[in-house]
């Protein structure tokens, strides 16, 4: 029973499961019971070889935070908040939680009208309990999936959940900002998005916090679902500060002709590891996959992706690129798997990183499994230093040598922007590309 | 996909060296692997101790050691391990002149064409039958300028020094599960020595045939290229089809001396009923190039991934592998490259063609150590589906500690298109010869390095697959 402990065990499990519903109930014990039995994933496991969590996760001293009302109030917000508040654009939604508790959710009056549900998860096991008995932890990330997957299923203390009905349209993203204050801490959260068939919404996910004394925990889990002809975009925006071991499990799931496309853009936490799965399940589904990481000090950032094409006339496209400087590292593990019958399929994959000092380190593992023979496919990677031609140029026309250096990073991560260009999005990346360029 | 009906076949799949010769061998050994067939093989061979306590540590790390998990389906080797003889001598001693090798073993080089080769093209050349090398040549020229090209046991005898100098420095015995067996019961395989400044011609061949049912072939082969050294070296391999697993597990080991330059060539049409297990290594130092050729179209399953740890700045190495995997096959192969010191540059081209149930597997990994500025290493994967019922993957492994480098690696895996085939087809092709046409362009950059004959035999056969396939 690797991974219990004196906070972490079954009686944690008992008193959230307790007075809930019983399908509830049933679920987070069982996810605990897939817990005890999971062995924690060592690198002996292709998916966790370069990250090594008996050195780097801190479990026996983390506390799992209980749930409590929490109230938000502007004025009184800390710094890191209050600026990535300040910076925010128009919104169809706000959410902003604390320390894992939803503490406000606010929605459009025009699209509460039409059906859209914006709520806490606590609150929607009470509203939704329909959407949430058939999708929860069930068809995108179930507890079987793997360790972490089942510790998020049984501890979650809260999370945001977003229906947007059949054929609405929204025109500004909701947009979720999270705080994190509570060091030594454990917290659990969860997103569900549901967008039913010719729906379209995006959903911008940020977590900020101050630096962390103690390790500290953040597990996310993430489901998605395009129902037929949706089209999603998510965005995951991580700066959270040194301390913090950031968990983040994603799984979207695409339908017919539907369109998922996401991007994580990781800059914080002392950890990082995203397991992203997308999922495309209908013909004419579509996926966009973007990533974008900068790493200084000694942060490691792991990225995990899978690309399954279980249909036919399907199509993704991943583009992931990391800069690395001081002694930090990343690592990048990706693989594209065709199923038998996925005809007519594209997917393409691609890694770049950049070194920008002597001690960083990339590990790059660019995987394709393919099983059908109707297919475009390619994938590619690269390793490499600042192109010097660039520099060159740059300094040639009268730049210094940090001018051009500079210039020639946010060049190379604003490819990834330009891709998913969303209000407020673009300005925050390149704010916390430019701090990392000063720091 | 009409073309994929048409196409039923692309070659390579029939099987020509499937022939049985009847003959008695003068010694095997018992059945499966312990102790006491170690001290057996050691024994037959006269081995001096410190061989002896070299096998049988190797046999204590190979029961330590547990069966790989990755690559290909191993689920059935141990059971297939513990029916096969490890050892199978079929002569009594190895010959120098073909006209003293048995008759029926020279009957069956004589059948693969290796006598008509030696008197052509080759510099040198060795035959492995069974266990044992029955036959060992050079050409005056080359002996007379201190060329040393021997079975390994006569390596060992003759030249126990310099042997015993770099025996298992290139592959240790604990490498991994294969190499410590191979350590344990090596037999046969080739030991070659370049002077210092010696270029050879033309290749060196070595000729490797399993004809005995369920036996393991475990060949060794130690090649040592002096200072500004060149030469170039081929095995072939091949056995009958029996309805049992046979096994093979060899360990090459080169090391290249600064300034040398070695080219390493494998054509391996093994049965499809051989596991085909093999540890490929070159230590390359400063500015000495390795190359390996590595042309997989046999066997059940093969797990190979040649490699070059680039030890000396200006070190290069390149693996060039061409995979063809037919029904029932799985061909798990790659490269590895190791770039340990400054200005090292290498290359990995990896071109597969997956036909019916066959799949073709890219493994490989690209290493650059903090230290080894300015190294570039490119990797490039194509993979050719041919059906529906066809697989592909690809494996690469990228560790990069080095800010001062530059490093790619690019896969595509595709099928043969409908528009190349149209063009060809309205240009007045048939659909069968479009379709070969394709095909010899696909693996044409790898084909045009291989030794005349054989590049001529691989296209021959993939023509030979495409006439009459239209039905």
């Amino acid at each position: 029973m690797e991974g219990v402990t004196d906070a972490l065990n079954a009686d944690a499990v008992q008193s959230l499961a307790s007075g809930a519903p019983e399908w509830l109930q049933n679920r987070r014990l069982d996810a605990w019971a897939t817990y005890e039995r999971t062995p924690m994933p060592s690198t002996r496991l292709e998916e966790w070889r370069y990250t090594d969590l008996s050195r780097l996760l801190e479990l026996d001293s983390l506390e799992p935070l209980p749930w409590s009302k929490r109230t938000f109030d502007r004025a009184s917000a800390p710094a890191s908040l209050d600026a990535a508040l300040e910076a925010d654009r128009e919104a169809s939604g706000r959410v902003v939680e604390l320390d894992g508790s939803v503490a406000h959710v606010e929605l459009d009056a025009d699209l509460a009208e039409k059906g859209v549900r914006l709520l806490s998860l606590r609150d929607a096991v009470e509203e939704i309990p329909e959407v949430l008995e058939r999708r929860l932890a069930t068809e995108a990330l179930p507890a079987t999936d793997g360790k972490f997957q089942a510790l998020n299923a049984a501890l979650w203390q809260d999370g945001i959940v977003l229906v947007v009905p059949r054929g609405v349209r929204m025109e500004d993203p909701i947009r979720v900002t999270r705080h994190v204050s509570r060091t030594g801490q454990a917290i659990f959260s969860r997103v569900l998005i549901v967008a039913e068939p010719g729906s379209q919404v995006s959903f911008v996910d940020e977590i900020v916090s101050e630096d962390l004394e103690e390790q500290t925990l953040f597990s996310s889990a993430v489901e998605i679902f395009a129902e037929d002809a949706a089209q999603v975009q998510y965005v995951s925006l991580q700066r959270m500060g040194r301390g913090a071991f950031h968990l983040a499990q994603q799984r979207t799931i695409a339908g017919k002709d539907s369109t998922l496309d996401t991007l994580n853009v990781t800059m914080g936490a002392s950890i990082s590891r995203l397991d992203l799965n997308a999922r495309l399940m209908g013909p004419g589904a579509n996926s966009d996959m973007l990533g974008l990481c900068f790493g200084d000090g000694d942060q490691h950032f792991d990225h995990n992706t899978s690309q399954d094409h279980d249909a036919p006339h399907t199509h993704s496209d991943l583009l992931y690129k990391g800069a690395l400087d001081d002694r930090a590292r990343s690592v990048f593990r990706g693989i594209i798997r065709v199923a038998k019958g996925s005809q007519q399929t594209d997917a393409y994959q691609t890694n770049r990183n950049l070194l920008l000092s002597e001690h960083a380190r990339a590990d790059s593992l660019p995987n394709l499994e393919i099983e059908a023979d109707d297919v475009r496919c390619s994938h590619g990677a690269t390793v490499g230093q600042l192109d010097q031609d660039h520099l060159f140029y740059l300094m040639s026309r009268g730049l210094s040598r940090p001018q051009a250096e500079r210039l020639v990073v946010i060049g190379f991560l604003g490819e990834v922007l330009q891709r998913l260009p969303l209000g407020g999005v673009v300005e925050k990346v390149s704010r916390g590309i430019e701090e990392k360029l000063n720091g | 996909m009409p073309q994929n009906e048409v196409v039923q076949d692309l070659g390579l799949d029939e099987y020509k060296y499937h022939f049985i010769t009847e003959d008695e061998p003068v010694f095997r050994s018992g059945r499966g692997l312990n102790e006491k067939v170690v001290r057996e093989i050691s024994a037959q061979k006269d081995e001096p101790q410190w061989m002896l306590d070299f096998r049988l540590k190797a046999l204590e790390i190979y029961n330590s050691k547990p069966m790989p998990t990755w690559g290909g389906d191993l689920s059935n080797l141990e059971n297939v391990l513990e029916d096969i003889f490890f050892y199978v001598r079929p002569q009594d001693k190895m010959e120098h002149s073909w006209d003293d090798v048995p008759p029926n073993i020279k009957e069956t080089f004589e059948r693969l064409g290796i006598p008509e080769a030696e008197q052509k093209v080759l510099a040198g050349v060795g035959a492995q039958y069974e266990s044992e090398m029955v036959y060992h040549s050079l050409k005056k020229e080359w002996d007379d300028k201190g060329v040393i090209f021997d079975s390994i046991e006569d390596g060992l005898k003759n030249h126990p020094e310099l042997f015993r100098e770099y025996f298992g420095t290139v592959i240790p015995a604990a490498d991994n599960k294969f190499s410590a067996m191979n350590a344990a019961v090596w037999s046969g395989g080739s030991f070659v020595y370049i002077p210092k400044g010696v270029e050879l011609d033309t290749p060196l061949q070595a000729y490797f045939r399993v004809n005995q049912e369920q036996m393991g072939q475990f060949e060794r082969t130690l090649i040592i290229a002096e200072e500004g050294s060149k030469a170039h070296y081929i095995e072939g391999c091949t056995a009958p089809v029996y309805s049992t697993e046979s096994f093979h597990s060899g360990v090459i080991e080169i090391v290249v001396k600064p300034g040398a330059h070695f080219r390493y060539t494998t054509i391996q049409n093994w049965s499809n009923n051989m596991y085909n297990l093999v540890t490929q290594r070159a230590m390359v130092h400063e500015n000495a190039t390795m190359e390996w050729l590595d042309g997989n179209l046999g066997s059940k399953l093969t797990m190979k991934y040649p490699s070059c740890y680039l030890m000396g700045e200006g070190a290069h190495g390149s693996v060039l592998s061409i995979a063809y995997s037919g029904d029932g096959q799985h061909q798990d192969t790659g490269g590895k490259v190791v770039h340990a010191a400054p200005n090292t540059t290498s290359q990995i081209v990896s071109k597969s063609i997956s036909k019916g149930t066959g799949r073709s597997t890219y493994r490989g990994l690209c290493q650059v150590h903090e230290g080894a500025t300015n190294a570039k290493s490119n990797v490039e994967c194509d993979a050719l589906l041919i059906n529906e019922t066809s697989r592909t993957d690809t494996y690469p492994y990228i560790e990069i500690e080095e800010k001062k480098s530059n490093i790619g690696h690019e896969a595509t895996v595709s099928k043969v298109g409908d528009e190349q085939l149209f063009y060809l087809m309205s240009r007045g092709m048939s659909e069968e010869e479009a379709m070969a046409l394709i095909v010899r362009g696909f693996i044409e950059p790898i084909a045009k390095l291989l030794p005349l004959e054989y590049a001529v035999e691989l296209n021959r056969l993939i023509e030979l697959e495409m006439e009459g396939s239209v039905g």
